[in-house]
C-alpha cells in the first residue's frame, strides 16, 4: 500500500529538550491513522514539523517524498487542523476561509461548500470571536478541507468538543476516508479514537512505542485479561492458588484479580476446592488499558497503578473517563 | 505572489485596523487645516483677521496638510503583519504560504500600496474641505488644485515608504505593543534627539530620507509640514527615496531570515 506520510528518523530539540527522537512511521493512503500518545509525547511538534512550521534537528518528514515546504500550493494536498485559537476575532467567518481561499488560487465557490460541509453556512457573516469552541474547530476544518486536499492532519481535533460534537467528527473523519483521503489524526485518548481509525502510531516521550493496524492492537487485549474473584474464603483460596503457576493480587478486602485466568479454569477450580465465591468478574482487558500499558512503560512520570484492574469501559463512550493518564503530566 | 497580496488586501480590510488608521489620520488632517485658518495673520495685514492662503507656500501647507498621516502609514505596516502573530493567525498564513520570505514580500507589496492609497485618500479629503473653507473664506481653490503637482506625488511616495518601514520593523519585532513603542519611541522622540546631538545626522535619518523623498516633484528641501526636527542639508529625493527603501527592505531582509528560522509552535 502506497504511503501518503512518511516519517523517517525525525528528531526535535528544543532547548536541550529532546521533544522527538528518532521518530519513524508512514501513514498508509486512504486509510485513517491514529496518532496516539499521552500529552506532551511529542505528538503536536511532529505534526507541526510535518507542515513545515516547525524546523527539524534532524531526519525528514514528507507527503510523497516531498517536505510541505516544496510542495506546490500545499493547500492543494494538505489539510491540517491546528490549535483552535488561530482566527482573527473580529474577521468574518467566510472572510477567513476567503483570505485562505484567494491566497491559494482555490475559486470562491468552495467557500460556500465547505461552511456548508461542516454546517456554519447559517453563521457565514459572523465574527469568529463569537463563535463557541466547536463552531471553531468545525472552521478549522473548513478551511482544511477548502483546497480539496487528497492529506489531512488533524491534532487533537475532539478537543474541546461536547459528545455530540465528537460523534460528528468521528462520522466526518470516516467520510473524508470512505473518499479516498488518507487522515492522520492526533489524540491522547485512544478510546475517542478506536472506532474511527484504521492504523495506530502510539508514541511516548518522543519515541515510536508501536506502529500497527486497529485491529492488531484489539488482539493484545487478550494478554492482560483475568478474572476478579470475590469470596469469603480468600484465605483458602489463596492457600489453593499457591498450588497453581498463576500470579494474582488483593486489589480489595474480600477481591483478589487473577492474571490470565478464564471463567473456565476458575469454575472448576473453585468447585474442587470447595471455596465458597460471591462474585466472578471478567476483566476484558480495554484497548486503553493496552495503551496504557504500552506507553506507561515508556513514560517515568507516569505512575503505575497495577492493583487496580479497570472495569471494562464501554468503547468509545463519549463521556468515559476523561484522560488515559489522570492529569499525571 | 499576486495572489498572495490579493489574499494580505483581503486580511486587512476585514479587520478594523485600516478604517481606524485612515479615521485617526483624517481627524488630524482636519485639525492641522483648521490650524492653517485660524493662524494668526501676517503682522503687516492684522487688521484683516486671519489670513487667507495665498502664496505658493501657505498654498502647498494647506495641499500638504495631511502629511503628519505618514506616523499612521508606518503603523499601518507594523500592524498588518504584528496582527499574524498576536492572533496567532501566522500558523494559518505559513500553511498557505510556507515559504516565510514570500509572505513578508506579500506584506511589503500590500503596505505599499496601503500606505499610497491612504496618503491618496488624505489628498482628497484636504482637497475637499481644505478647499471648502478656502472658497467660503473667498481664496481659490482653483489655485489650490495648481499645488497638487507639486505636493501629492512625493507625499504618495512617502507614505508608501513609511509603510514598507514598518513591515520591516514589524517582521523583525513581531510582538505588536514592542513593535508600536519602538517606532514611535524612534520617530517622535530619540530621532529628534540623535539630529540634535550628531551633526549630520538628519539627512541620514529615515525621517530626513523621507523629507528628501517628499520633493520628489519640488525643487526645495522643506516641504509642507514635514516631518519635525529636520531642515535642511538632505539628499535629493530619489536619494532620500531609496535610502529609506533600504531601512525598510535591510529590516524585512532581517525579520525574514528570523522568521524562517522560528518554530511556530
Amino acid at each position: 500500500m502506497p504511503s501518503a506520510i512518511e516519517v523517517h528518523h525525525l528528531t526535535k530539540q528544543f532547548r536541550g529538550v529532546l521533544a522527538v527522537n528518532d521518530l519513524s512511521f508512514e501513514v498508509a493512503a486512504g486509510r485513517v491513522t491514529g496518532f496516539l500518545g499521552p500529552n506532551g509525547s511529542g505528538k503536536t511538534t511532529t505534526l507541526r514539523m510535518l507542515l513545515g512550521l516547525v524546523s527539524v534537528t534532524g531526519g525528514t518528514a514528507t507527503f510523497g517524498g516531498r517536505r510541505y515546504v516544496d510542495l506546490e500550493q500545499p493547500v492543494h494536498h494538505v489539510g491540517a487542523v491546528l490549535e483552535a485559537t488561530s482566527f482573527h476575532p473580529s474577521r468574518r467567518a467566510e472572510d477567513h476561509l476567503k483570505m485562505v481561499a484567494v491566497g491559494a488560487g482555490i475559486p470562491l465557490t468552495r467557500v460556500g461548500d465547505t461552511l456548508e460541509l461542516v454546517g456554519l453556512a447559517d453563521v457565514a457573516r459572523r465574527r469568529v470571536g463569537k463563535f463557541s469552541l466547536g463552531m471553531r474547530q468545525r472552521l478549522q476544518l473548513a478551511t482544511a478541507l477548502l483546497g480539496d486536499p487528497e492529506i489531512l492532519i488533524l491534532d487533537e481535533p475532539a478537543n474541546g468538543l461536547d459528545p455530540q460534537g465528537i460523534q460528528w467528527l468521528r462520522t466526518f473523519i470516516r467520510h473524508q476516508a470512505s473518499t479516498g483521503r488518507s487522515v492522520l489524526v492526533s489524540s491522547h485518548l485512544l478510546s475517542e479514537m478506536e472506532e474511527t481509525v484504521d492504523d495506530v502510531v502510539i508514541v511516548s516521550e518522543g519515541r515510536l512505542v508501536l506502529q500497527t493496524t486497529l485491529a492488531d492492537l484489539a488482539t493484545r487485549t487478550g494478554t492482560t485479561s483475568g478474572m476478579r474473584v470475590r469470596s469469603p474464603e480468600l484465605g483458602r483460596l489463596t492457600a489453593a492458588l499457591a498450588a497453581v503457576p498463576v500470579a494474582y493480587r488483593q486489589i480489595a478486602p474480600d477481591t483478589i484479580a487473577i492474571d490470565g485466568a478464564s471463567p473456565e479454569w476458575l469454575g472448576p477450580f473453585v468447585a474442587e476446592h470447595r471455596i465458597v465465591v460471591y462474585e466472578q468478574i471478567q476483566d476484558r482487558g480495554s484497548l486503553e488499558d493496552v495503551f496504557l500499558g504500552l506507553t506507561r512503560g515508556f513514560d517515568a512520570s507516569v505512575p503505575s497503578v497495577p492493583s487496580v484492574p479497570s472495569v471494562p469501559s464501554v468503547p468509545g463512550s463519549p463521556g468515559s473517563p476523561g484522560s488515559l493518564l489522570g492529569g499525571a503530566q | 505572489m499576486i495572489a498572495v497580496v490579493r489574499a494580505e488586501w483581503l486580511k486587512l480590510r476585514t479587520t478594523a485596523v485600516p478604517w481606524v488608521l485612515t479615521g485617526i489620520a483624517l481627524i488630524i488632517n482636519a485639525l492641522l487645516i483648521l490650524v492653517i485658518f485660524l493662524s494668526p495673520a501676517d503682522q503687516s495685514v492684522v487688521s484683516s483677521g486671519y489670513e487667507v492662503p495665498h502664496t505658493t507656500q501657505q498654498l502647498r501647507n494647506l495641499v500638504g496638510s495631511g502629511f503628519q498621516g505618514y506616523l499612521l502609514a508606518l503603523l499601518l505596516g507594523v500592524l498588518c503583519i504584528t496582527v499574524e502573530f498576536r492572533h496567532k493567525t501566522a500558523t494559518t498564513a505559513f500553511l498557505v504560504t510556507p515559504r516565510r520570505a514570500v509572505f513578508v514580500g506579500g506584506k511589503l507589496i500590500l503596505a505599499a500600496i496601503a500606505g499610497a492609497v491612504l496618503a491618496v485618500i488624505m489628498l482628497v479629503a484636504t482637497m475637499i474641505a481644505g478647499g471648502l473653507t478656502l472658497d467660503a473664506r473667498g481664496g481659490s481653490f482653483t489655485a489650490m488644485a495648481h499645488q497638487l503637482p507639486a505636493v501629492a506625488p512625493g507625499m504618495i511616495l512617502v507614505f508608501a515608504l513609511f509603510a514598507i518601514l514598518g513591515v520591516g520593523v514589524g517582521s523583525v519585532l513581531t510582538n505588536q505593543v514592542a513593535a508600536i513603542i519602538v517606532v514611535l519611541g524612534w520617530f517622535v522622540i530619540l530621532e529628534g534627539i540623535l539630529v540634535s546631538l550628531v551633526h549630520g545626522a538628519e539627512k541620514w535619518v529615515p525621517s530626513g530620507a523621507a523629507l528628501a523623498a517628499s520633493n520628489l516633484t519640488r525643487s526645495t528641501g522643506g516641504g509642507p509640514g514635514g516631518p519635525p526636527g529636520v531642515t535642511l542639508g538632505l539628499f535629493n529625493w530619489w536619494e532620500g527615496g531609496l535610502l529609506m527603501l533600504f531601512y525598510g527592505l535591510v529590516f524585512a531582509a532581517v525579520g525574514s531570515v528570523i522568521l524562517s528560522r522560528r518554530d511556530i509552535t
